[in-house]
């Protein structure tokens, strides 16, 4: 070991991902929970992505869009199924009111299907419109 | 109104989102990541390494080095305690007199009665053990790293939202109508009061308690990882350190208890909001939660206790000039605990009326394992029995674990026994029992590490006699606090009250007199710990600078750890790219050649 004096010290070590994920998952779960629809697309959203952020970072896929789209796809698919198990309802509750009312339970559903479906926008927006492709950056 | 708010919450979310889009522009300058297994770049770059980690703020939100991680670790846990203690102190303070005078109600009590629990196992307890074993074990076993360094980071960072979830009731209530306060179920969560208390703030504690629980278990599996896979070629299991030992079998309860413990908290969520009823009378019952949370909560106060059982293992010979005693049945004992720990649970249930021979056999194993834990008490003061010992402020708190640990386990033995825990369940007797082991030993072992690593970790040297003061404060203070306590069961006084103004029997005076005392002792070790935190900080910037790689003059008796090794080496590295200031002070120290062969 010692013919690698402070090697530990050497490595490039960040990554902007790991904290986002994390608030990610917060905001999500506590959007989806208490149903505010705004935390949960915007936490989802930000969960989905820096999961890809960093998968694409650590090399395992070369391009981070088809990936996104995936994510997109099975947002879109929970949430349309929660949205159905609730009968189709939906309504916009204050904090106070009953988190159990198939409406609360329709909104949970669609605010995950809108977070799914901006992610599918995003990744065709990227894939197609941007220059931000394939090519690893280290 | 709902709308309006929801399309405002759309606002900010967006907001965010934008800041989070441009704040990884931004940082796509550095982002030059070198994956950690290609790590070929060994010699010439030496001494460039801080260069390439983003500076100031950014460099900690974007770590996922194990010993940034570490040090974020422990800033977190001592927020934590902070925030614990002071709720303890309010509390002992409310308990001086015999009616409600300093706090606005007795739901204020409960619900700092709560906070204070739940912030020092999940918040505290569990994080100031992470910051330990992030830092050291990869410089232990000689690993460049964590296997996963950013589920590491992710770990960490599921955190501070967690504690924020847990608190919020407090910080909530002011806003919200629906919100009436800090959370009140109370650590052990039990229903049917937790499923029916209509506070909000149940379930965003709850929800954060989750996230903890999901943080504690990536964690878990990263040790275990990288203690499997990521040892150096000189580290084999025959001579893997003690602290690395604790770490691992720790880790392993983890995997086995939090999950558990997750799922429980699903289900009571559910049977608050969704109309289950896993916890309800005429469901599952309510001595389901109580086997669920205890089958997680007892191993969960051995998660508490094995790393720094394994701190003071390492810590203690260095100052006893000798090896530790038995190393090899330290070992064991260790992995005994880790085993039985899950066959003890239902002693916290002897009183609900299970099946009599259950109970006897879970009295069985309680008794049991504390054989293990007494093997390594009798090692700990064996390698203290004929050694050189030098009373230094990492061994001061190490002597004091040992005897508060004694004190803690003996009592704990006593409530293992069905008939004594009869009388003593749900007393102050269980409190002080538990506080002797969480504040007596748990954290004084916490301190004993932070001193004796202190020079490493801030490259400087802590006043040793506001460390004197600190540890004699405390020592003092536990013990008025928490014996008082002991004495307090005996005297049959229940627990979880914020009033004593109206019993009617027993010694009223003596109940009275004892609190005064317990809340005296808190005084004592508040006053500690603030000595203690400007220590830390103060010594952070203007302690003496350390200048050789053994600090602690261990090389003599051949003591010195790997981890110093690392630490000369660091110096050396350090002192070659800096150069100028640091250099003068380490012309006539000489220690850095000598050990270095
Ligand atoms: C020598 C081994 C030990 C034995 C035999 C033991 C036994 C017990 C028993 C029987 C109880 C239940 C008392 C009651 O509620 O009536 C108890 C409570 C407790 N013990 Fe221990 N204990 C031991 C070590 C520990 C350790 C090492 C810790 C902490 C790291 C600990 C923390 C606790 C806590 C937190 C409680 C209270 C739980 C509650 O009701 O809120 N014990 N112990
Ligand atoms: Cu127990």
């Amino acid at each position: 070991m010692d013919e690698q004096p402070g090697l530990s010290d050497q490595y490039r070590m960040s990554s902007p991902w790991p904290m986002l994920i994390a608030f990610g998952i917060a905001i999500a779960e506590v959007g989806i929970f208490w149903p505010l629809a705004p935390m949960a697309v915007g936490g989802l959203l930000m969960l989905v992505g820096s999961l890809v952020g960093m998968i694409r970072e650590t090399g395992y896929v070369e391009s981070p869009w088809p990936l996104l789209g995936g994510f997109g796809i099975a947002l879109v698919a929970v949430g349309a199924a929660l949205f159905s198990y609730s009968g189709g309802a939906f309504a916009v509750n204050s904090v106070a009111e009953s988190t159990r009312s198939a409406g609360s339970v329709g909104l949970r559903g669609v605010s995950i299907a809108v977070s799914g479906g901006l992610a599918i926008v995003g990744a065709l927006v990227g894939k197609y419109w941007t220059t931000a492709n394939a090519d690893a950056r280290y | 109104m709902a709308m309006e708010g929801q399309i405002a919450l759309t606002v900010l979310m967006g907001v965010l989102l934008l800041g989070v889009a441009v704040w990884l522009t931004r940082l796509e300058d550095w982002r030059s990541y070198t994956p950690l297994a290609g790590g070929g770049v060994i010699g010439d770059e030496t001494g460039h390494a801080h260069h390439e980690k983003p500076s100031g703020i950014i460099r900690w939100f974007t770590t996922v080095d194990h010993k940034d991680i570490g040090i974020l670790y422990g800033t977190y846990a001592v927020i934590a305690f902070a925030w614990g203690g002071l709720a303890a102190f309010l509390m002992r303070t409310e308990l001086v007199t015999a009616d409600i005078t300093i706090l606005p109600g007795t739901q204020v009590y409960n619900a700092l009665l709560t906070s204070h629990g739940i912030t020092m196992l999940f918040l505290f307890g569990t994080p100031i053990l992470a910051a330990f074993a992030n830092y050291f074990v990869p410089l232990f076993i000689d690993a460049n790293d964590m296997a996963f360094p950013r589920i590491n980071a992710i770990a960490f960072w599921l955190l501070p939202p967690g504690a924020l979830l847990v608190w919020a009731g407090f910080f909530l209530a002011p806003f919200a109508d629906a919100v009436t306060g800090g959370s009140a179920m109370s650590w052990t969560m039990y229903p049917p009061l937790s499923a029916e208390q209509t506070n909000p703030a149940n379930d965003l504690m709850l929800l954060g308690l989750h996230l903890t629980g999901v943080s504690a278990t990536m964690g878990a599996i990263n040790f275990i990882a990288t203690i499997f896979t990521e040892r150096g070629e000189n580290v084999g299991w025959s001579n893997l350190d003690i602290f690395s030992w604790t770490v691992l079998t720790q880790s392993g309860l983890i995997l086995f208890a939090f999950p558990l413990l997750g799922s429980a908290i699903i289900m009571l969520l559910f049977d608050r909001n969704f109309g289950t009823t896993f916890f309800a009378a005429e469901g599952g019952g309510t001595i389901l939660w109580q086997h669920l949370f205890w089958f997680f909560g007892h191993p969960e106060v051995y998660i508490l206790v094995l790393p720094p059982m394994g701190i003071i293992s390492y810590v203690l010979p260095r100052f006893a000039g000798r090896k530790l005693f038995g190393f090899k049945f330290v070992v064991y004992s260790t992995l005994a605990i880790g085993v039985l720990s899950f066959g003890v649970w239902a002693h916290h249930m002897f009183t609900t009326g299970i099946d009599p021979r259950l109970r006897a056999s879970f009295m069985a194993v309680s008794l049991a394992i504390a054989i293990p834990s007494a093997v390594k008490t009798f090692n700990w003061i064996t390698t203290m029995w004929n050694g050189k010992i030098r009373l230094t402020t990492p061994m001061l708190f190490c002597i004091g674990f040992v005897s508060n640990f004694i004190i803690g386990g003996v009592t704990g033995v006593f409530l293992a026994a069905i008939p004594v825990d009869l009388v003593l369940h749900d007393t102050y007797y269980v409190v002080g029992h538990f506080h002797y082991i969480v504040m007596g030993a748990i954290a004084f072992a916490g301190f004993a590490g932070l001193y004796y690593w202190y020079p490493m970790y801030a490259g400087r040297w802590y006043q040793k006699t506001l460390a004197k003061w600190h540890f004699w404060l405390s020592m003092i203070g536990t013990n008025l606090t928490f014996f008082a306590m002991i004495l307090l069961g005996y005297a049959g006084f229940t627990r979880r009250y914020a009033t004593y103004s109206g019993l009617t029997v027993g010694p009223v005076e003596v109940i009275t007199l004892l609190h005064q005392t317990a809340t005296a002792g808190a005084v004592l070790l508040l006053v500690g710990q603030i000595i203690w935190v400007w220590n830390m900080v103060n010594s952070y910037y203007d302690g003496p600078r350390v200048e050789t790689g053994d600090p602690w003059n261990l090389q003599e008796d051949g003591m010195r750890g790997r981890e110093w090794l690392w630490f000369e080496r660091r110096l050396e590295t350090t002192i070659a790219t800096d150069g100028g200031d640091e250099e003068e002070a380490l012309t006539d120290g000489g220690e850095v050649e000598t050990d270095d062969d």
